[in-house]
């Protein structure tokens, strides 16, 4: 009888969850915010794995019935594009925890946040960021001088995704921030958006995940790369003499998502409700500077940490959104021309296939 | 004939399976069904416990030096760079041809058969390099290349074995398949076996090498994809103990319109079997490589002079070289031009990924007056996923392969064409 009992309170213990997320500073600041917390609340097990976004994997998973991905840290436009195909569990909000004042959760995310298939956590922000190191006279500061290779030569560090990188060339080409998706939207607006890129594509280091980006600016193998700003932050804790561009930054949103036909649903639910806390999404914040999508953990953080997210007043002057819900229906269209653009050389090949 | 891709990468990987970090999985549950004493069951659960808080007191620890350990496993969808590996690829290429110079090639309106089935060998395992290519053609096979390197932590490289000789434009001194003079005269995409070292400072490029021999270590053998001094006949030259120095400096780095100029020595003894001594030979060349935009103007301007130590009587104007199975005399001194002009248009359809047309020019000046030999090639590459396809009309004038041409004295003041479509499936 002692022995049964025993077993199952090991069961009780030996629950697991897996969550996928992203990678470096960021993932961190998730694990020592409110995952380990979690674990040490609750006794389960939290398994972190690392992806670089896209849904492929969940539509493999859910279709398949076989889903080992419990909860996504998703970018919205991704959450948008999975919940609409089906492939996410629709959540109830009413369920999220109330602010410590007792502001229910609705009112206490800021806009777009919550989502029907999606509870937003931080808001994060592509920024360029440069090494001090690399210039000593007249330094970059303009998004126009990442596209300026007379004034600032040598590589540049980009995502290899279209998201971000298009509404840049645009804005630095001319366009006004509140007409980029406009543009965009025309075959003419995304030939001059990729023809803008074409000026320093010879030149283009293409990363995937954000640790490779903070890896290019940290090995000098580009002069400037864009990059999350909140593992710059991390990069310069470690001494790394990395400067941000904050002209133009492209702000988003992150969310979590739960895949479909999972084995753990509830408990899945349950950890989303404590992540999403106001004080877990508060103790994320002092581990990265990214802004947390509740009113009342903004509220928790001192005003010198804001100042360093990408929400505060001085970095928001010229700031992009991106236009999630834009990128969830063309990103389908757009992305299957922007990978062929990248396998297409602009200057003569110093070495033809022989 | 047709250049190397030293460095291409195939898709087919034996890539070295790395360790990744391991997801942490539960600790406790089999211990505690096999404990039957209640206390003994707490007093194991405790300890444990405190076992778990200490092991995860020292992973924050770690985390907070920024690294996170075993926590973070990388999942398969993980796009991380690799490093480390061996990648096998290869090629397979046919040629079709039309010669206006040969009866038979006008009658059948052209002819067409395979050009080189080759496979390549890329690597690097803890900064230890592996490169090496080998070649089948219908009338012979060969060793294109093969070495093993270091990389060193300022990124420079040392190169063991047989590679590429570091002479004028590289990694070319031609944008089409059938290349120019200088490939035919042993002084543009050669290869030879010694010692190299390449290291690169900002714009400055630097290297310097030591060739022992020629690839094979047997000058009688024309079997081979690089021409060389090859004996044969009064003709007993072989090439021995070379050294090799070439600088480039890149104006404009990282911008637009980069401008590589540069220049290059090239200083070795000749072997002559009949009578056991060491003449001599020297070159030297000077290139520019611009890349402007879609435009790539390259020039290059070399000189070279054989002075072999032969026997009476045997002609000291003209050396013999040899490769493809083949040999033929050069002229043991002159001049060599090269002009090349090419194009990389934007491709407006979605199955062709890449459109890059050309014009190479290219002349030797021979010093005893004779003759001298020019090619032209107007052509375009055409990239279109594995498949690359050259489409070469080539203009000749007393050179090798077209005609009674010579690189030697000689030869016939004669045009003559030859349309090549070189088309290739590369993996």
């Amino acid at each position: 009888m002692v022995l049964a009992l025993a077993c199952v309170g090991a069961q009780a213990d030996d629950r697991e969850l897996t969550v996928v997320s992203w990678d470096g500073a960021y993932v961190k600041s998730q694990i020592l915010g409110f995952i380990r917390p979690y674990e040490n609340k609750t006794g389960v097990r939290v398994n972190v794995l690392q992806y670089s976004g896209g849904i492929d994997e969940i539509r493999r998973q859910v279709r398949a019935w076989n889903v080992h991905w419990d909860l996504v840290d998703l970018e919205l436009f991704d959450a948008i594009r999975a919940c609409e195909e089906g492939l996410l569990v629709r959540l109830n909000h009413d369920s999220l925890p109330a602010a410590p004042d007792g502001t229910p959760a609705s009112e206490d995310f800021i806009n777009s946040s919550l989502m029907p298939c999606g509870v937003g956590n931080v808001v994060g922000s592509t920024v360029i960021s440069y090494s001090q190191a690399r210039w000593e006279k007249e330094k970059p500061d303009r998004l126009e001088d990442f596209f300026d290779l007379q004034q600032f030569p040598g590589p540049r560090g980009l995502r290899r995704t279209p998201q971000g990188n298009l509404e840049w060339a645009l804005i630095a080409d001319g366009v006004a921030p509140e007409k980029v998706y406009e543009v965009l939207s025309t075959e003419a607006g995304l030939d001059r958006a990729f023809e803008v890129l074409n000026r320093i594509k010879p030149h283009i280091v293409w990363w995937r995940t954000g640790e490779e980006a903070i890896r290019l600016l940290e090995t000098d193998r580009v002069a400037m790369s864009s990059v999350y700003s909140g593992r710059v932050d991390d990069a310069v804790e470690r001494g790394e003499p990395l400067e941000i561009i904050w002209d133009h930054q492209i702000w988003f949103y992150d969310v979590w998502g739960i895949p479909k036909h999972g084995r753990n649903v509830e408990l899945a639910k349950d950890f989303l409700r404590f992540a999403t806390s106001t004080e877990s999404l508060a103790a994320q914040a002092k581990y990265i500077p990214y802004g947390p999508v509740r009113q009342s953990s903004m509220a928790l953080l001192e005003p010198e940490r804001r100042q360093r997210m990408p929400t505060s007043e001085a970095h928001l002057k010229t700031a992009v959104e991106l236009n999630a819900a834009w990128w969830s229906e063309n990103l389908d269209r757009i992305a299957p021309r922007f990978e062929r653009w990248v396998d297409r050389p602009v200057m003569v090949p110093k070495t033809l296939p022989r | 004939m047709n250049g190397s891709s030293e460095r291409r990468v195939g898709r087919f990987s034996f890539g070295f399976l790395r360790c990744s970090p391991l997801i942490i999985s539960g600790l406790l549950s089999p211990l505690l069904c096999a404990a039957d004493d209640t206390e003994a069951l707490r007093e194991q659960v405790q300890r444990l416990q405190e076992r778990v808080e200490a092991l995860e007191e020292e992973t924050v620890t770690a985390e907070r030096r920024g690294d996170l350990g075993a926590s973070v496993s990388e999942a398969d969808v993980t796009a991380a760079e690799e490093t480390d590996g061996v990648h096998v690829g290869g090629a397979v290429r046919f040629n079709l041809v039309h010669r206006d110079f040969v009866q038979a090639s006008q009658d059948k309106y052209g002819e067409s058969g395979l050009d080189v089935f080759r496979l390549n060998v890329d690597g690097e395992v803890d900064n230890i390099l592996v490169s090496a290519e080998y070649r089948f053609y219908s009338y012979m096979h060969t060793l294109h290349h093969g070495w093993i390197g270091y990389e060193f932590d300022d990124q420079s490289q040392v190169q063991f074995g047989i590679h590429r000789v570091p002479f004028g434009l590289l990694p070319y001194p031609a944008h089409n398949a059938w290349f120019g003079v200088p490939y035919y005269v042993g002084l543009g995409d050669d290869y030879d076996m010694g010692l190299k070292y390449e290291r690169t400072d900002g714009a400055w490029n630097t290297q310097l090498a030591f060739y022992k021999n020629e690839e094979l270590n047997d000058a009688t053998d024309p079997e081979r994809y690089s021409f060389d001094l090859i004996r044969g006949g009064d003709q007993q030259n072989e090439e021995v103990n070379q050294l090799n120095a070439r600088v480039a400096y890149t104006f404009g780095l990282g911008t637009n319109c980069e401008t590589e100029v540069g220049a290059s020595a090239q200083a070795g003894e000749v072997y002559n079997t009949t009578t056991g001594r060491r003449g001599d030979h020297s070159a030297g060349a000077a290139h520019l490589d611009s890349r402007c935009g879609r435009w790539n103007l390259q020039l290059k301007g070399a000189s070279y002079e054989y002075d072999p130590a032969n026997p009476q009587g045997v002609d000291p104007r003209t050396v013999q070289v040899g490769a493809f199975a083949g040999t033929y005399d050069i002229a043991g001194e002159a001049d060599i031009l090269v002009a090349n002009l090419a194009y990389n248009l934007p491709s407006p359809w979605e199955s062709v990924d890449s459109i890059t047309c050309y014009n190479d020019y290219s002349r030797l000046y021979k010093a005893d007056r004779a003759l001298d030999s020019r090619i032209n090639t107007l052509g375009c590459a055409i990239g279109s996923g594995p498949l690359f396809t050259y489409v070469d009309y080539i203009m000749a004038n007393n050179m090798p392969y077209f005609g009674s041409g010579s690189l030697a004295g000689g030869g016939e003041d004669e045009w003559h064409s030859r349309l090549n479509i070189n088309i290739g499936f590369y993996w």
